[in-house]
């Protein structure tokens, strides 16, 4: 008890067990590629001066920064009102749209991309409806070119910006948003005063891990973009595979992730800085723009008496422009979640194909490629393989991961800064070089080819969604009704119970969704380091893919999409009734209420 | 190799911070016994193939128990799993020049050719028969053509030159990515074949030449495909009505009933080896699979379930002709065929680059001019 209590005070503690998985599995390795990239021992920058000189490499790393920052500005402006809605919906409607977005990672990435080029494809989907009606005669260039690649990455990478978003979302006090309505902010100002500033800390967060994700990839581009739309990763891939000069390959891959430290330090890498310091992030915020702020103020004076007038009015009708809003809103949703599961329509359908291989349309009606699934011992094999993995990622790096967000949340922003940038490199780093020093690090355990060799390799990256989800849930967190709670003499561990854990719960859920889903998609780390005895989903996939694209694949994505639906729901469900029960017995029940209040600032319910 | 040593060095030094990973020290996989072998391959048909053909009657005639492993395995995989120490499979088998790089680094154990029939080894292609690594079928990469769009009966392009004449023969193109810089998927040869050089002048090959030619065709390539998966989708959906492809995928929709057609003028034929990692825990069962798949009859087998020729020329003797004439060493294909040089791509120049790292490097910079 005594020890706890000093760790609770000395909050780098918390970090260590992420931090120490995250040494021993990837750190250690990774100093030790980065030698490499230094021709060590002899130290020479010759393999980063040979990079810069080649001018192909620059204006590819442009590209990659580039096709990372759109990608991210539209997930940004998909996600934010989206995350909005689904917060602000009657709460089945709200937790059906959660898994609704979680439902496309769930089909494996590789299968996904395949879905998009039969929609986008010259005889594909789009095209054959525009030139049926009519409308065009000749096929639309949709596929191959930069705006497929978009399209693709959006769709990967959006459930990544809401799910942070949506946890940062619940936590907000929306009897704030109500404050302001009720002393006469219009519902826009209202929302842009009040409960924007309270989301900022996920946006941040939601736009650093998109951003960082996107630098990594590699696959999409190159099945769905043009010859030049290539990244960064693209190269380091394609070297690996005849090449075992390592020298040139870390270089690159430490240039990418000085990219990634330079964007997050200039985007501002404090995810959790709101609580302890609210005065900094206010004169960010708005410092700029002051003396426009100043101005508008006083021309607002003026117009104080005729809103004041106008106010009780909207107060006795607060369903005034609500419905057209409400239709506007439900378009909207409709539309993203339309964009989010179509592709996986695509395979579920495609998977009842009675043909050789994937086609759509399939040419005919069998469920013949479920029984291979079924019957093939090696298919189901592999399935409870991941599953195992992923459920022990999902608890160690759920538990590790909370803990070190709390740890972090609770140091000085300096330091916080440095041990953030650490624990994301795992996600930052191109996979397939995570890959390499997970292997590295792996043999120095001797846990090649073991279950928790793979645990922990999955677990590294599965630690950074959670750090990250986790921060941003709690920097809306308010200490002080910690510090209430342990002012009535409630242990620490008692406060955390009580009071801190029902607070942060969507965040600590939403960390752990991702760090399953993670595990249960990885699969280039895992073709590394399975040591070929250990056989998972989706390299079992992945091995399918490359020889011949077997309707199988479908049929694995169709099942697969089923079992997060009852899984999700399942969770969902249990989580809130004990939380209902909690609530009832505890002191703080009105604080910790947040997510009851009804939202009358966008007019979202009658 | 002093490298690796500081390495170790360094490793150790490190080495009581990760204490704690003695925790969980859970047993490598078991240690084989000598009746082991683990097999690498790819997986899919062709892994079922291997496994009929080659495998299944290796495992009746020695009694050596065999673990196929379905993955495709980078250079890297198998230069990292040599320098840990950690090697977890007997044989691989990787492309002509993977292999030639794994040769060239030290990673490899010899291939034990007094293991080899004498008589097989005799009618066996040359290039197959590396000090470091085995061939046991080859394939090639050939332009095919769509039907519906160049029919058999109208004027179609015949060689690379016609390919890469767009005026003459309209209609989009597709070709392999050269980013890897290896001859497959890579079009160099091609490029220059397109550009006049004969088929038996190809090597050493003139970059500045090859690029020169691309140059003139790539406004006319819609995809520039990366495996295999992308040339059946390329041309299965009418991406391009010119591809570049390898036969075997081209076959497998020609029987499937699709509009296809293989040109074997001017194609590229290369094969992947067998090698055996350094270190590896079955050496001398590795060794004697690959004697056994050196077999004509285990060859003649192999092709008539997997359309890839055989390395052995005898195995023709025991395939039906119907079958053969899909292959690519079939007599009368290999006239009008030319091996790859796997040996000129991993040649180091002067600057300490691999020419098929130089390819890469002039590929990087091309594809975004």
């Amino acid at each position: 008890m005594n020890e706890l209590r000093k760790i609770w005070r000395v909050p780098l503690g918390l970090t260590i067990p992420a931090f120490a998985i995250l040494l021993v599995v990837f750190g250690v390795p990774a100093i030790q590629l980065f030698l490499i990239s230094t021709n060590a021992p002899s130290f020479s920058i010759t393999n980063y001066h040979a990079f810069f000189e080649q001018p192909g490499n620059i204006l590819i790393l442009l590209q990659t920064i580039k096709v990372s920052v759109v990608t991210t500005f539209i997930c940004l402006i998909i996600g934010y009102p989206t995350a909005y809605l689904i917060v602000n919906a009657s709460k089945t409607a709200s937790a059906a749209l959660i898994v609704l977005v979680f439902i496309p990672w769930l089909t494996s990435g590789l299968v996904r991309t395949y879905a998009w080029t039969v929609i986008l494809g010259d005889r594909g989907l789009i095209n054959n409806v525009l030139i049926g009606i009519g409308i065009i005669s000749t096929p639309l260039s949709l596929l191959y070119n930069r705006l497929a690649v978009y399209i693709g990455m959006v769709h990967i990478v959006l459930p990544i910006m809401i799910l942070p978003l949506v946890s940062v979302m619940y936590g907000i006090d929306k009897s704030l948003v109500a404050a302001a309505r009720s002393m006469g902010a219009r519902p826009v100002l209202a929302f842009w005063r009040v409960f924007f500033p309270l989301s900022l800390p996920a946006v941040r967060s939601g736009t650093l891990l998109v951003f960082v994700v996107c630098l990594g990839f590699y696959i999409t581009p190159q099945a769905l973009g043009g010859l030049s739309d290539a990244m960064l990763s693209n190269f380091i891939a394609a070297q690996l595979t005849n090449s075992l000069d390592f020298g040139p390959i870390a270089a690159e891959a430490f240039i990418l992730l000085l990219i990634a430290i330079i964007m997050l330090s200039l985007f501002g890498l404090d995810l959790s800085g709101t609580q302890s310091q609210p005065d900094s992030v206010r004169k960010s915020e708005y410092g700029w723009a002051s003396a426009l702020r100043t101005l508008r103020r006083q021309v607002g004076e003026f117009v104080v008496p005729l809103r004041a007038r106008r106010w009780p009015k909207q107060l006795y009708q607060p369903v005034h422009s609500g419905r057209s809003w409400n239709t506007l809103a439900a378009i909207f949703v409709i539309l993203v979640m339309m964009f989010l599961l179509f592709p996986g329509l695509i395979v579920i359908v495609m998977s009842f194909s009675a043909g050789a291989f994937l086609e759509f349309p399939p040419s005919g009606f069998s469920l013949k490629w479920y029984r291979s699934f079924f019957g093939d011992s090696s298919w189901t094999g592999a399935f409870w393989n991941s599953l195992q993995i992923g459920v022990m990622v999902t608890v160690l790096s759920t538990v590790t991961g909370t803990l070190a967000a709390f740890g972090l949340t609770r140091t000085s922003s300096r330091i916080r800064r440095v041990l953030m940038l650490i624990i994301l490199t795992p996600i930052t780093f191109p996979t397939i070089v995570v890959g390499v020093a997970c292997y590295l690090g792996l043999v120095n355990l001797g846990l090649i080819g073991t279950k928790i060799g793979v645990v922990l390799a999955h677990s590294i990256g599965a630690i950074a969604y959670v750090v990250v989800i986790v921060a941003a849930t709690l920097s809306n967190f308010d200490q002080r009704l910690e510090q209430a709670a342990k002012s009535m003499r409630a242990g620490p561990i008692r406060t955390f119970v009580r009071v801190t854990l029902p607070l942060i719960r969507p965040g600590i859920i939403g960390g752990a969704v991702f760090a399953f889903i993670s595990s249960f998609d990885e699969v280039v780390v895992t073709s590394l380091v399975s040591g070929f005895s250990l056989r998972t989903l989706p390299l079992k996939m992945l091995e399918n893919m490359n020889q011949q694209i077997d309707p199988t694949i479908a049929a694995v994505g169709a099942l697969l999409v089923l079992m997060p639906v009852l899984w999700i729901v399942a969770l969902y469900l249990t989580l809130w009734r004990s939380r209902r029960a909690h609530e009832a017995g505890l002191p703080l029940a009105g604080l910790a209420d947040r997510a009851e209040v009804p939202s009358s600032a966008a007019g979202q319910r009658q | 190799m002093n490298q690796s040593v500081s390495r170790r060095r360094f490793v150790q030094g490190t080495s009581s911070l990760i204490a704690a990973g003695a925790m969980f020290s859970v047993s490598r996989p078991a240690a084989a016994s000598s009746g082991d072998l683990r097999l690498n391959m790819s997986a899919g048909n062709f892994g079922d193939a291997i496994m009929a053909a080659f495998v299944r009657p290796f495992e009746a005639e020695t009694g050596i128990k065999v673990t196929p492993i379905y993955q495709d395995l980078r250079a890297a995989q198998v230069g990292l799993m040599v320098k840990n120490n950690s090697v977890t499979i007997d044989a691989v088998l990787v492309s002509q020049v993977t292999g030639l790089t794994l040769a060239g680094g030290g990673y490899l154990e010899q291939v034990d050719y007094s293991l080899h029939n004498p008589r097989e080894l005799e009618t066996t292609e040359g290039r197959c028969k590396h000090p470091f690594g085995f061939g046991s079928y080859l394939y090639s990469l050939n332009m095919v053509y769509n039907t519906k769009k160049f029919p058999a009966e109208k004027p179609r392009p015949t060689n690379w030159a016609e390919f890469w004449d767009a005026t003459k023969f309209p209609g989009p193109r597709s070709l392999g990515n050269g980013q890897g810089g290896s001859p497959l998927p890579g079009p160099w040869e091609e490029a220059l074949l397109a550009d006049g050089v004969a088929m038996d002048a190809l090597y050493p090959m003139d970059i500045d030449r090859v690029f020169a030619s691309l140059d003139k065709i790539k406004p006319h390539i819609r995809k520039w495909w990366t495996t295999g998966a992308e040339i059946l989708q390329v041309m299965r959906d009418g991406v391009a009505d010119l591809v570049q492809s390898v036969d075997g995928r081209a076959l497998s929709l020609i029987d499937n009933g699709d509009p296809i057609e293989i040109n074997r003028n001017q194609a590229k034929l290369t094969f992947d080896y067998w090698i055996i990692p350094k270190g590896s825990p079955n050496a001398l069962n590795a060794q004697k699979f690959i004697a056994f798949t050196g077999r004509a009859d285990r060859q003649a087998a192999f092709a008539q379930l997997f359309a890839q020729a055989p390395s052995n020329q005898r195995a023709y003797e025991q395939i039906p002709e119907k079958v053969a004439r899909k292959l690519a060493t079939y007599p009368e294909y290999m006239k009008t065929s030319f091996l790859v040089n796997g040996e000129w791509y991993v040649q180091t120049g002067a600057d300490g680059l691999t020419n098929s790292q130089r390819l890469t490097q002039r590929w990087n910079g091309w594809i975004v001019r």
